[in-house]
């Protein structure tokens, strides 16, 4: 791996393979910054965004070298020349919308492109066309971080209201007021309806990969909210209630019988009982410490705490999950966005609280099992089109002989295989996710990390 | 090449067996049921008896404050204990308490053959070797495009080893063995015979686990040698904490860090796991399924002590480590170390008692670890960019 980077820029690689690798190394690590140099046609009207290249300089002892210098400057006047390019878009596929601060929401008057089948929502308004009659009508709106969105991707033009009368002109049809820059929208857009600048970020760059961000809490009536969950998991939640009253009834009375217990001796080994004459009853009692979740916590709150910042923010979607606006599905993941430097890991309290509100995982899909040896050919396939299918038989029928052979060799393999037929459920998926699963967001000057804070179902899940 | 696969399968095959064999107890105390197909068995069994008999190994060692174990010196008991439970480490081994083995084969081989941590030994030795000759080449490759750049030439293609391609010089070769001794016969005899000097120690987790739990384990005074009661094991566990001693700040404290650690080893050992220390990869514990000769470590736990009332918090003499939050960045510094070993990281959150809701009284016993509580969070990285379907 590390062959790769330490290998010198200096050598021209062939055009075709350079671009192969290059698409390799840039497997969606998005902590690089692009390559400037290779974005094609800069004077073209759509700067494109492009993919990572490689390290162009490092730093060696002797200072900095005359190559690397030059391969430097070239990449760093690229990429000037790239941000100087003109951000344009066409008349016909640009969207209106006007910004009014005191509803804090920018009402889209023209609405173009794909962007609105996943963004804003309809928000019934009376309109104000005559003083007399006072009309009912639905528009479309947009929250804070939706418009800004818009606006600095230049997919949207954004309006500012005002009484001031507005002169004619030939370039628009209609002006709606006074037109507001980028810099404009993120100083009015930024610090309302509970947009922060983290969360800002934390949406944009989300938006950008292609996932649909709504908000959690409905920052209105209007606000579509995600169906609570399904039948199916409406059925285990059900099980699961009764399974956790009964086990929570238990654990109440166990107290009572075995208040007595001697906390001198916990386990007690029968001689001739059956309880506890092989490891698995054996692990099973002493299990006798609280543990998990339905274990009350004690912690005393300080009456003068500041709320707490862990409040979930966004539902995120994949962009592979169909999304319907009106009636979004139950969220793919949901986000809590803190800010690296102010705000302090969350506690088990704050975490507590945060899985107390989320909905339970279904269970992990076991992986397919593919073999290694079926999983180098399926890479290789691509490549090598001629015929695989019949190279693929001798192989198997190979294969089959030395596990007839082995077998006969290794016996008790033939028994191992056989006890393995009903493979139990492997725990080790299901320990890895948890049960409730938060992400939480935190941005540090506008580098974001992502975490997955899982509750741990090591209880549900014994070892023996 | 196929035969060659097959005998090496077979050979593990062959391991996995034998260390089914030798590890097959989970704990000190061995089940072993007389004959399975008997009816008399079966017949107890239907009223709720068995024959199983269990077998206690009673094993000993002697406390050593000084350095917050029990040593485990006999020979036969340091074996039953790391082969049934893997409890405690070597401590001139990196786990298993191996010295003696080792330096017999060491003798035994005496440059007639390697041994398998001079055949390690050399593996290092050549990685670094390989390192060194890349870097070299690099250098070489980029002073040669520096210089080809300034005569405005193209540069010559170099070439620059890699894992695959390169192959030791013969530089080794006769400076890894010594060179044989003629008198090899002479020698033999006069060395002295070897005296294992190698202890098991155990953590106090591990070794109140077994006196408490299993009651397999007799720990003897390290003055008078005399077994201490469990009340004495008790009371000194928790005193190697208290320095110095008998200061009233170390009295009726819920936060004394071996009952910390204790709740926090008991939970996951509870659950079979097989617990050992972590500090390798930043972390308090690591959990084996089943043990360290089956398997990798497959999550590395944080133990973050939570205090329920705070006040406790600010009166306690122990200064409990994470019992602050730590930063972001120290997060990511441990989960990115075990992420880099296949590991996933737990934040392991043990509550203690606050002094007003539980009563003092009920630290002169291990009754008041039932007011400990254990629960586990799973932290893993999400990487958007890679998730979208």
């Amino acid at each position: 791996m590390d062959d790769n980077l330490e290998l010198p820029t200096s050598a021209p690689k062939p055009g075709a393979d350079a671009v192969k690798e290059e698409e390799e190394q840039s497997s969606g690590d998005e902590d690089q910054g692009p390559d400037w140099t290779k974005i094609p046609g800069l004077s073209t009207a759509r700067p494109v965004i492009p993919k990572r290249g490689e390290k162009d300089f490092e730093p060696t002892t002797h200072g900095g070298s005359g190559l690397q210098r030059h391969v430097l400057d070239r990449s760093r006047s690229a990429m000037l020349e790239a941000l100087k390019a003109t951000r344009t878009i066409s008349n016909k596929s640009v969207s209106h919308a006007i910004w009014y601060p005191q509803l804090k929401r920018a009402h889209v008057t023209v609405a173009r492109g794909i962007h609105f089948t996943t963004m804003g929502h309809s928000v019934a308004r009376p309109s104000a066309t005559s003083e007399s009659v006072k009309k009912i009508q639905r528009r479309l709106e947009l929250l804070p971080e939706e418009a800004l969105y818009l606006v600095e991707r230049g997919a949207m033009y954004c309006w500012s209201p005002t009484d001031l009368p507005l002169p004619k002109s030939e370039l628009l049809d209609d002006l709606e007021g006074i037109p507001m820059s980028v810099q404009q929208a993120y100083t009015e857009m930024i610090g309302t309806e509970d947009l922060t600048f983290e969360r800002y970020q934390v949406y944009a760059y989300l938006k950008r990969l292609g996932y649909v961000v709504t908000r959690t809490t409905p920052p209105s009536p209007d606000y579509p909210t995600p169906s609570s969950a399904g039948s199916t998991q409406a059925f285990g939640s059900v099980l699961n209630r009764l399974y956790r009253s009964i086990s929570s009834f238990l654990s109440r009375l166990v107290p009572v019988f075995v208040g007595g217990r001697d906390w001198w001796r916990p386990i007690t080994i029968g001689r001739w009982l059956h309880h506890n004459m092989d490891n698995t009853s054996l692990f099973k009692s002493l299990r006798f410490l609280s543990s998990g979740y339905d274990v009350p916590l004690h912690i005393q709150q300080t009456p003068s705490a500041p709320a707490s910042p862990y409040r979930l923010v966004y539902h995120l979607y994949k962009p592979s999950t169909p999304f319907k606006k009106t009636a979004p599905p139950p969220p793919d993941f949901q986000v809590v966005v803190v800010n690296a430097r102010t705000t302090p890991m969350p506690t088990i309290s704050e975490l507590t609280g945060l899985f107390g509100e989320l909905p339970e995982l279904p269970p992990p899909v076991p992986r397919k099992r593919v073999s290694f040896a079926q999983q180098k050919l399926a890479a290789s396939a691509p490549t090598q089109t001629p015929a695989p299918q019949t190279s693929l038989t001798p192989a198997s029928s190979q294969a089959s002989l030395a596990s007839r052979v082995w077998v006969w060799v290794w016996p008790w393999s033939q028994a191992d295989d056989k006890a393995k037929a009903p493979r139990p459920t492997n725990p080790f998926p299901s320990l890895k996710t948890g049960k409730k699963m938060v992400v939480v967001a935190v941005v540090d000057a506008g580098t974001i990390s992502f975490f997955r804070f899982g509750q741990g179902v090591f209880t549900e899940w014994p070892m023996s | 090449m196929a035969s060659n696969r097959n005998r090496g399968s077979q050979k593990s095959g062959a391991r996995r067996a034998e260390n089914n064999r030798i590890y097959a107890h989970p704990l000190p105390l061995a089940f072993s049921n007389p004959e399975p197909g008997s009816t008399f068995g079966y017949v107890l069994g239907l009223l709720g008896f068995s024959l199983t008999k269990i077998e206690n190994p009673h094993c000993e060692g002697v406390f050593d404050p000084a350095t917050r174990s029990v040593w485990i010196t006999n020979e036969r008991d340091s074996s039953i204990l790391w082969r049934r439970g893997f409890f405690g480490k070597g401590d001139l081994s990196r786990s298993e308490p191996s010295w003696l083995a080792r330096q017999i084969s060491a003798r035994k081989a005496a440059g007639k053959y390697m041994t398998a941590e001079e055949i390690r030994e050399k593996r290092r030795a050549e990685r670094k070797q390989f390192k060194m000759d890349r870097a070299a080449a690099i250098a070489k490759a980029a002073a040669e495009a520096e210089a080809a750049f300034a005569e405005g030439r193209q540069a010559a293609p170099a070439v620059i080893p890699s894992g695959a391609t390169w192959k030791p010089q013969q530089l080794g070769e006769t400076a890894e063995l010594p060179e044989e001794a003629p008198d090899d016969k002479d020698e033999d005899d006069e060395l002295e015979p070897l005296k294992d000097v190698e202890h098991l120690q155990l953590t106090l987790q591990e070794a109140f686990f077994l006196v408490w739990n299993l009651d397999c384990l007799t720990v003897l005074d390290p003055q008078t040698s005399e077994p201490l009661s469990l009340q004495q094991i008790w009371k000194a566990f928790q005193n190697v904490h208290c320095v110095p001693p008998e200061l009233p700040v170390y009295t009726n404290r819920f936060d004394n860090p071996f009952l910390v650690n204790y709740a926090a080893y008991h939970y996951y050992r509870s659950l079979g796991w097989v617990v050992k220390g972590g500090i390798k990869f930043c972390v308090d514990l690591l959990l084996y399924k089943r043990g360290p000769v089956f398997h990798h470590a497959e999550f590395g736990v944080v133990v973050i002590p939570v205090y329920e009332d705070s006040r406790d918090q600010e009166s306690s003499p122990f200064n409990l480590p994470n019992a602050n939050t730590f930063s972001w960045s120290w997060l990511s510094t441990i989960n990115r170390v075990n992420s880099q070993v296949q590991k996933t990281l737990i934040l392991t959150y043990v509550t203690i008692p606050s002094s007003s809701r539980v009563s003092t009284d009920l630290l002169s016993s291990p009754a008041c670890l039932a007011h400990y509580s254990v629960r586990d969070v799973v932290l893993r990285r999400l990487i958007p960019a890679r998730m979208r379907d």
